[in-house]
């Protein structure tokens, strides 16, 4: 059998806990050591205080609807079949906005502020891919 | 007090080359800009002694535009990006080294050339590709170039608001009137709601018609000193006042990043410089990368309470006739794509009273530019009087 092509280049050290956790089902985010603020996508330094002591950990995986939109046109095997694809802005209890999609829901009963909580899909080549749906 | 730089510099010169599918260099395009831009101030070209240089997505102009044009003796060069509100930073910059004398005549200038022959409109601005895993994700979720971000903006704004779908259609089909009295306009065909809502969705609530075209051109625009302005060829256009201001949402919950903007804080501060009031503005010329910026623009701009944008242009106000003409020549929707080139070029058209048809009152023109998702913003005050 041959097996699916990657979507996803390999993770780097940058980003493997991201990834590691995904495939365990948990969000894991950058926080800041000093100042405790939470950081997405991936920083070296803190943007609140600055410091370089940025540590990883478990999100609650919670969080609210920012804003949301509807892909119509696919140009990813992933877009293939699930056109209107929710693209939503998620406010995360930890205070950071995280861009990704929203899935088992109604496209059109999506609202800004509707509760959501991390889910996550897997790619043909097994891939872990952090989506949300509604809560 | 009169600001010291209210009418302290002016506009004399402009180039336009031709627009759209265009298939040559951008430095080329932006060299055949410049030398526009020479003839239509009734310069040489050696009393050129600034070059400010911004490029576009395509970033194929650079420094080496000054060995293309031959100008080997140069008091002021420098490459600038601020994404669209580069066109109003160079002219600001260049306002700022005239009036000090840094140099006598500046040319600002943009070139793109993102449509290669063969290639879908759609593909130009689609973004890159990313090499690591976590960027590699966006694709994935449908998150490619700056378009969906925009998307996602006026969907905040409809939910927040209730904005609808025709209220932005109003905004393309409005620019469209005006675009069909601008003889270089790229879309002069008429649009009615029925056209605008045929039109294919890309990201939803935005049909392609939401859009601004992508083009391949060039604009440049030559700033001197108010004094050197007034007996030149072509009649001056003030710069009566500016501002910049910038911020993004970092990634940060903490910012309505969608609905409030810089432009809240550039526009207030430009038209103090310009000694001047919102009411005093008989014309706009906004940035209008989506039908969605113009409606945030102008509601940060203070001619309406923030969210009312929609119902605010809704009566055509903006449209030939209107009692507040924007986009006089059919803006980046409907005319050419030149981030804020297209808002400055048209501006200093309609200073200079050279609108024909579309000709409005240009007493007092707003111009604004908008760069990233809503995050960088240049204002300018312009007027064919100074202070
Ligand atoms: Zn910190």
């Amino acid at each position: 059998m041959t097996k699916s092509p990657s979507w996803l280049p390999a993770p780097d050290d940058s980003n493997l806990p991201f990834f590691e956790g995904a495939k365990e089902g948990r969000l894991r985010l950058q926080r800041c050591n000093d100042c405790s603020a939470w950081m997405f996508p991936v920083r070296v330094r803190c943007q609140s205080c600055g410091s370089t002591n940025v540590k990883w950990a478990d999100a609650s995986g919670r969080g609210t609807v920012y804003t949301h939109a509807r892909l119509q046109r696919e140009y990813h095997p992933r877009h293939s079949g699930r056109l209107p694809l929710v693209m939503v802005q998620v406010d995360l209890e930890e205070g950071v906005r995280v861009n990704t999609n929203l899935i088992d829901c109604d496209p059109e009963k999506v609202k800004a502020g509707m509760s959501v909580q991390v889910a996550i899909e897997h790619s043909p080549s097994g891939e872990a891919v952090v989506v949300f749906r509604p809560a | 007090m009169t600001h010291p730089m209210n009418s302290a510099a002016a506009i004399c010169g402009l180039g336009i080359t031709a627009m759209g599918r265009v298939y040559r260099d951008a430095d080329d395009l932006a060299a055949e800009a410049v030398y526009l831009a020479i003839e239509d101030a009734g310069l040489k070209k050696s009393d050129i002694d600034g070059l400010l240089i911004n490029a576009g997505v395509g970033n194929a102009v650079s420094i080496p535009l000054h060995i293309s044009l031959g100008l080997q003796e140069l008091n002021v060069l420098t490459f600038m990006q601020g994404y669209g509100s580069s066109a109003g930073q160079m002219i600001q910059y260049a306002a700022m080294a005239v009036a000090n004398g840094l140099a006598n005549y500046i040319v600002c200038v943009f070139a793109d050339a993102p449509l290669l022959e063969g290639q879908r409109t759609g593909a130009a601005y689609a973004g890159g590709g990313r090499r690591n895993a976590m960027g590699s994700l966006y694709p994935l979720y449908g998150f490619a170039g700056a378009l969906p971000m925009y998307a996602l903006a006026a969907q905040r704004h409809m939910d927040l608001y209730g904005t609808t779908q025709e209220h932005f259609a109003e905004i393309a089909i409005g620019q469209r009137k005006w675009a069909a009295m601008n003889p270089a306009a790229t879309k002069r065909e008429p649009l009615d709601l029925a056209g605008y809502n045929a039109s294919p969705w890309v990201v939803e609530p935005f049909h392609v018609l939401d859009c601004c075209l992508v083009s391949n051109g060039g604009v440049a625009v030559i700033v001197t000193s108010a004094e050197r302005a007034r007996d030149m060829k072509q009649p001056p256009v003030y710069v009566r006042g500016f501002a910049q201001a910038h911020g993004h949402d970092a990634g940060m919950s903490n910012q309505d990043a969608a609905i409030h903007t810089p432009a809240a804080r550039s526009a207030p501060r430009a038209l103090t410089m310009a000694d001047a009031k919102l009411s005093d503005v008989t014309q706009c010329q906004i940035y209008d990368c989506y039908t969605y910026t113009v409606i945030v623009t102008l509601e940060d701009y203070g001619f309406c309470k923030k969210g009312e944008g929609g119902q605010f242009i809704a009566d055509g106000k903006l449209s030939p006739g209107g009692a507040l003409p924007t986009n006089t020549g059919g803006g980046e929707l409907s005319s050419y794509y030149m981030w804020g080139m297209t808002p400055v070029a048209e501006a200093v058209i309609q200073g200079r009273g050279q609108g024909g048809a579309r000709q409005a009152k240009n007493d007092l023109i707003l111009v604004s530019g908008n760069g990233g998702v809503l995050n960088y913003h240049a204002t300018l005050v312009l007027s064919p009087e100074a202070a």
